[in-house]
């Protein structure tokens, strides 16, 4: 669906080298994340794809259409939410969802209009301009824009920055149905949690160079020794009775909290010595590893 | 890549760039032709007598359509100029690499526009100075043909000037310095051949000249000069300046990141 090749960017401003060497294949219908710290080149990159960018290097594939000798095609393909919020201040909601589909060729669109107003909770803003709304409205519209046009594939740069929990909680689900119906997106954020919950592939890029591109699952799974199991008890253990846990590295805290590292396959093990020997917990914390601390992990390298 | 490729997204963007001035029309029309009716108004009232030098037509006379067609290229230039620097200023311009719509569709649009709105505020304009010198017009058809013009080329050098320029003090900077000087030499108040020295020289290369020219003979009947040398010239600057804008627009110059 899409297909990057060999792409490299340095920006005639300042010499800057963002992108060195990208190379991607997004399948159809995968929901992928791009991570990495400010300045890692996220941006760039979908800027590239925006037509925003001109890259320096490389063949960019989408959908099928080369980007430079069929870049209007590749329009009609992708929809982008760009990181930066910009709105045209003249026109009330509606009438900039239905300029947006008439750039499309789309000539009726009102029904879909309203569903994504719906959607993105904006249906009684409709007849306002974009001057008042709130910076998490703002934001939400964008999605509205690049969606008029149904694109195969969605980008989005940063689309839940600064929008409030419950909001965010249903863009999440509007995502995951978009998805459901075989859009193919590609997100950038920096909640970690939200590309853990939401994506089925993380790609994290750092100082313009992809460092790792791996299933969920996999790499969540390469770094399962990570997870973390506390006890707590209603009296004070000491180090005598824990000496069966020795390979599991465990350290007692204010002496009624145990924690120990346990690699996935030996947790019911575990379990099952701990209460063998006659420790009587009255809490239990399993602290699963997150994508945040894998995340960290990689850009630490 | 084809020239033309999305009538309905070009029509789409055209309509609003139209729409866009037509919803603030007392700043965009009504300012422009009340300031050329001010103009009719003072210089009427000081120079009724005086008698120009074509054929003693009345001075009225002779300002109609030097008027006519400075406010036509004035609305003509400012139409694509601020909007486009209306959208670099609100992170907008970018939206305009996501339409399936050619460099050529999205530049004519952009231009048809603004000449819409130069047509629209000579012909204003030129209904306005109805009360003060009457109807008359010897040759109406190009009379609109050459204000359509003067507007086309004007809303091209607009969009260059849009896409070059990067906010609203530079675009006024621009308007003080090329456009309103080269109006006021080109013409519209006075025969250029009556100006002193080396200015009178500045007719043969300020295209504005040969445009209210042609509009004053269209109007009046009467012609200083060689009509077929200014209508060369005028085709000439019509030329450069859409070409001009069509490079400038493909090459993605304000739009684009390099
Ligand atoms: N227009 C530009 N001209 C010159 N350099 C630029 C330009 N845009 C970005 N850069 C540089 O390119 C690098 C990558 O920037 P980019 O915006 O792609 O980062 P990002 O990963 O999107 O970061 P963030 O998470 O902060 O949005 C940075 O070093 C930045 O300074
Ligand atoms: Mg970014």
């Amino acid at each position: 669906m899409l297909k990057i090749d060999n792409v490299s960017k340095t920006y005639k401003k300042g010499n800057k080298e963002a992108l060195k060497n990208i190379n991607l294949d997004i399948g159809k219908g995968e929901f992928t994340a791009l991570l990495g710290q400010n300045g890692a080149g996220k941006t760039t990159l979908i800027n590239i794809l925006a037509g925003n960018v001109q890259k320096t290097k490389g063949i960019v594939t989408i959908g099928g259409y080369d980007l430079d000798n069929n870049s209007l095609e590749t329009k009609r393909i992708i929809g982008i939410v760009p990181q930066e919020v910009g709105h045209d201040y003249v026109f009330t909601i509606e009438e900039m969802l239905k300029k947006q589909s008439g750039y499309f060729g789309i000539k009726n669109n009102k029904n879909y209009i309203d569903d994504l107003l719906e959607e993105l909770s904006l249906k009684d803003k409709r007849k306002v301009t974009a001057r008042e709304l709130s910076g998490g409205m703002k934001r939400r519209l964008l999605i509205a824009k690049a969606l008029v046009h149904k694109p195969k594939i969605l980008i989005l740069d940063e689309p839940t920055a600064g929008v409030d929990i419950e909001l965010r909680r249903s863009m999440y689900g509007f995502l995951n149905k978009l998805h459901g119906e075989g859009t193919t997106i590609i997100l950038t954020t920096h909640y970690i949690e939200e590309a853990e919950k939401l994506c089925k592939r993380i790609i994290v890029i750092d100082d313009g160079k992809i460092i790792e591109d791996q299933p969920k699952e996999k790499l969540m799974g390469l770094f399962s020794e990570n997870t973390r199991i506390k006890f707590e008890f209603d009296y004070d253990i000491n180090s005598s009775d824990i000496e069966f846990l020795e390979e599991y590295s465990p350290i007692i805290k204010e002496n009624r909290e145990l924690q120990i590292k346990v690699n996935k396959s030996d947790l019911s093990k575990v379990l099952r010595l701990v209460s063998e020997r006659g420790l009587k917990f009255v809490d239990i914390n399993v602290d699963k590893p997150k994508l945040e601390d894998i995340y960290l992990k990689l850009i630490r390298h | 890549m084809k020239a033309f490729y999305n009538r309905y997204g070009f029509m789409t963007l055209l309509t609003r760039e139209i729409h866009r001035f037509t919803k603030v029309s007392i700043q965009t029309i009504l300012a422009p032709l009340l300031s050329n009716i001010l103009y009719l108004a003072i210089f009427g009232a000081m120079l009724q007598t005086r008698e120009v030098g074509i054929d003693g037509v009345s001075f009225l006379n002779f300002l109609v359509p030097g008027l006519t067609t400075m406010g036509a290229l004035m609305a003509a230039f400012q139409n694509p100029a601020f909007s486009l620097i209306a959208q670099k200023f609100q992170s907008t311009i970018q939206d305009l690499n996501s339409y399936p719509i050619s460099d050529v569709e999205k530049s004519l649009a952009f231009i048809l526009g603004g000449t819409f709105r130069g047509f629209l505020v000579g012909i204003l304009t030129y209904t306005a100075t109805i009360p003060f010198v009457g109807s008359q017009i010897s040759n109406p058809i190009l009379f609109f043909f050459s204000i359509c013009v003067t507007s086309f080329i004007f809303a091209s050098v607009g969009l260059v000037c849009g896409l070059i320029l990067d906010n609203f003090e530079k675009m006024n900077f621009a308007l003080a310095i090329v456009i309103t000087p080269l109006s006021y030499l080109g013409g519209v108040f006075f025969e250029v051949s009556k100006l002193p020295g080396i200015l009178s020289y500045i007719g043969l290369i300020n295209p504005i000249y040969p445009l209210v020219n042609i509009t004053r003979y269209a109007y009046l009947g009467i012609y200083e000069g060689n009509i077929w040398v200014h209508g060369i010239m005028a085709l000439i600057f019509l030329s450069v300046a859409f070409i001009t804008s069509l490079i400038i627009f493909r090459k993605g110059i304000g739009i684009k990141t390099r």
